[in-house]
C-alpha cells in the first residue's frame, strides 16, 4: 500500500466512521463516490444522519463522484493541497456538482496523523533581563566649567569673538564662524518662555536608564542677556504645562511668553539636573 | 598623557544604565537551545539548494533565500577556532572575568562559525586552527550558555 505525506489512502477512509459528526450531516441525503486512481473506489452514503461506507467497484447511482490520485486525495484531506486548485488544474475531476463535496467538510472532523494531537507544542524561549552598563561622560574643559557654575546657581554662556552670539550649554567652537570661543558671560537665571515640546514618550536617561514621568514639557527659554535664537533648553514644572504662555519672534514682531525662573536643587553636584526645572515667575 | 590645555574644569560623570529587554528566540532558535539543554546536541540547518550548513541555525539561507528551517542536521561537539579576541576589561554584562577568550568556532560539519567562550588555555596560547570541544552546562539558563564553554581538544 502506498503512502502519501506518510499517510495511506485507506487510513483516511477507515477513520471516517470515527470522524463522523452527525450534527453536520442533518438534512443531507446524498451519495458520494471516490475513485482513487490505482488504489480503489469507495462509496459514501449519508442518509438520516447516518453514514455507510463501502469499498466497491460500482460507483453507479452516486449524486457526485470524484476521480483523483492518492497523493491529491491525501493532500486535500490533511490540508497540504488546496481542493479548488486541484480541481482547476484537472488533478481532481468531479462528476456532478463540486459544491456537494463541500458538505463533507462539515460532516467529518479533520483527519489527524496518529501522533498528532498528542505531540507537545514546541517550547519557545523568551529571555527577560535587565542588564547594567557602566557609563562615563567626560565633560572636557568648556562643558565642565559650565556644569561647575551650576553648583553656584550660575548659568554661564560662551561668546563667539567674531559674531558675538552666546551659546549655553557652551561649545568650544562657534560652528558658524569656525573660531574658538573664549569669553564667558553669565546669563539669566530668569528668562522668557519661547516654546515647548509637549512630550508623551520619554526615552531612558543614558546615565541611569530611568525614564521621567510623562507628559513633560521640554522648553526653550530666552534667558536674560540672550537674544534671537540663543535659547536654553530645560524642563518646565510638570503641573504648569497647560498654564504657560509661549512667545515668538515672527518677521520682527515680538510676542512675549511667560516669565520663568529656575528652581534649584538643594544638593547640587555639577550636573544639568542641578536645576530641577523652570517655573512661572509670579 | 600631558594635556596642552587647562584641565582644572574637566571631570567625569559616572553613570549606570539599566537596560531592560525582552528577547524572543523564535521557533528555530528555541529548538536550537532546547536540543543543547535536553539532549546535549548542537543542531544546525542545511540549505538543500547550496548545501551550506548554518550554526547557529536560521530560517532562510542567506544566499539562496531558501526556507531552511526544517532541514535539521546534527553536528559534532568538536570544532576549530577560526577567529578570536581576548576580552581585557570587566563589566557586569560580560559572562566572565577578564581576561577571557571569545572565539568564532566552526563546528565539524558546519559552514558558519558560532561565537563562544574558550577556557582551559591561557589567552595568549589561543591561535586560529585550535581544535576545541564543547562542555555542556550542568545548570540550564535557557540561553546559548547551556554550552558552558569550549575547551581545547587535547
Amino acid at each position: 500500500m502506498s503512502e502519501f505525506f506518510g499517510i495511506k489512502v485507506e487510513d483516511i477512509f477507515n477513520s471516517m466512521q470515527a470522524r463522523f459528526r452527525p450534527e453536520g450531516a442533518s438534512g443531507v441525503n446524498k451519495t458520494f463516490g471516490y475513485d482513487i486512481t490505482g488504489i480503489g473506489k469507495w462509496k459514501l452514503i449519508i442518509k438520516d444522519v447516518k453514514m455507510t461506507l463501502d469499498k466497491t467497484d460500482d460507483l453507479a447511482g452516486c449524486d457526485v463522484a470524484m476521480e483523483t490520485s492518492g497523493e491529491t486525495f491525501v493532500g486535500i484531506n490533511i490540508g497540504k493541497i488546496d481542493a479548488m486548485a486541484a480541481f482547476t488544474s484537472r488533478k481532481l475531476k468531479v462528476k456532478g456538482d463540486l459544491n456537494t463535496f463541500g458538505l463533507t467538510s462539515r460532516m467529518f472532523q479533520k483527519y489527524m496523523m496518529p501522533d498528532q494531537g498528542i505531540m507537545p507544542e514546541q517550547e519557545l524561549l523568551v529571555l527577560k533581563k535587565t542588564i547594567s552598563v557602566n557609563q562615563k561622560f567626560a565633560t572636557g574643559p568648556v562643558f565642565g566649567k559650565f556644569l561647575k557654575a551650576l553648583k553656584d546657581k550660575k548659568i554661564l554662556a560662551i561668546k563667539c569673538p567674531q559674531c558675538g552670539r552666546l551659546q549655553s550649554p557652551p561649545r568650544e567652537v562657534c560652528a558658524i564662524c569656525r573660531v574658538g570661543n573664549t569669553e564667558w558671560v553669565e546669563i539669566g537665571p530668569k528668562g522668557e518662555m519661547r516654546m515647548m515640546e509637549y512630550c508623551f514618550y520619554a526615552s531612558p536617561d543614558p546615565l541611569t536608564g530611568e525614564t521621567r514621568e510623562t507628559p513633560y514639557g521640554a522648553i526653550g527659554i530666552l534667558l536674560d542677556g540672550c537674544r534671537d535664537e540663543e535659547v536654553f533648553w530645560h524642563l518646565l514644572r510638570p503641573d504648569q504645562l497647560d498654564r504657560v504662555k509661549m512667545g515668538s519672534v515672527l518677521y520682527g514682531k515680538v510676542s512675549h511668553g511667560s516669565r520663568l525662573r529656575p528652581v534649584w536643587n538643594d544638593n547640587r553636584t555639577g550636573s544639568i539636573d542641578d536645576i530641577k526645572y523652570f517655573e512661572i515667575d509670579e | 598623557m600631558k594635556k596642552d590645555f587647562d584641565t582644572s574644569d574637566c571631570y567625569t560623570i559616572q553613570g549606570k544604565l539599566a537596560l531592560p529587554y525582552t528577547y524572543f528566540a523564535g521557533r528555530v532558535g528555541s529548538a536550537f537551545i532546547t536540543a543543547i539543554r535536553d539532549k546535549q546536541k548542537i543542531m544546525g540547518v542545511r540549505c538543500n539548494a547550496c548545501g551550506k550548513v548554518f550554526v547557529p541555525p536560521r530560517q532562510t539561507c542567506e544566499r539562496c533565500m531558501e526556507d531552511v528551517r526544517s532541514n535539521w542536521v546534527e553536528l559534532q561537539n568538536t570544532g576549530e577556532v577560526v577567529n578570536f579576541t581576548v576580552v581585557r576589561y570587566d563589566d557586569k554584562h560580560l559572562p566572565r572575568k577578564a581576561p577571557f577568550v571569545l572565539a568564532m568556532i566552526k563546528l565539524d560539519g558546519a559552514d558558519t562559525p558560532m561565537t563562544h567562550i574558550v577556557e582551559g588555555i591561557a589567552p595568549d596560547k589561543v591561535a586560529e586552527g585550535l581544535k576545541v570541544k564543547a562542555v555542556f552546562a550542568k545548570q540550564t539558563t535557557n540561553t546559548i550558555l547551556d554550552i558552558e564553554h569550549f575547551i581545547p581538544l587535547e
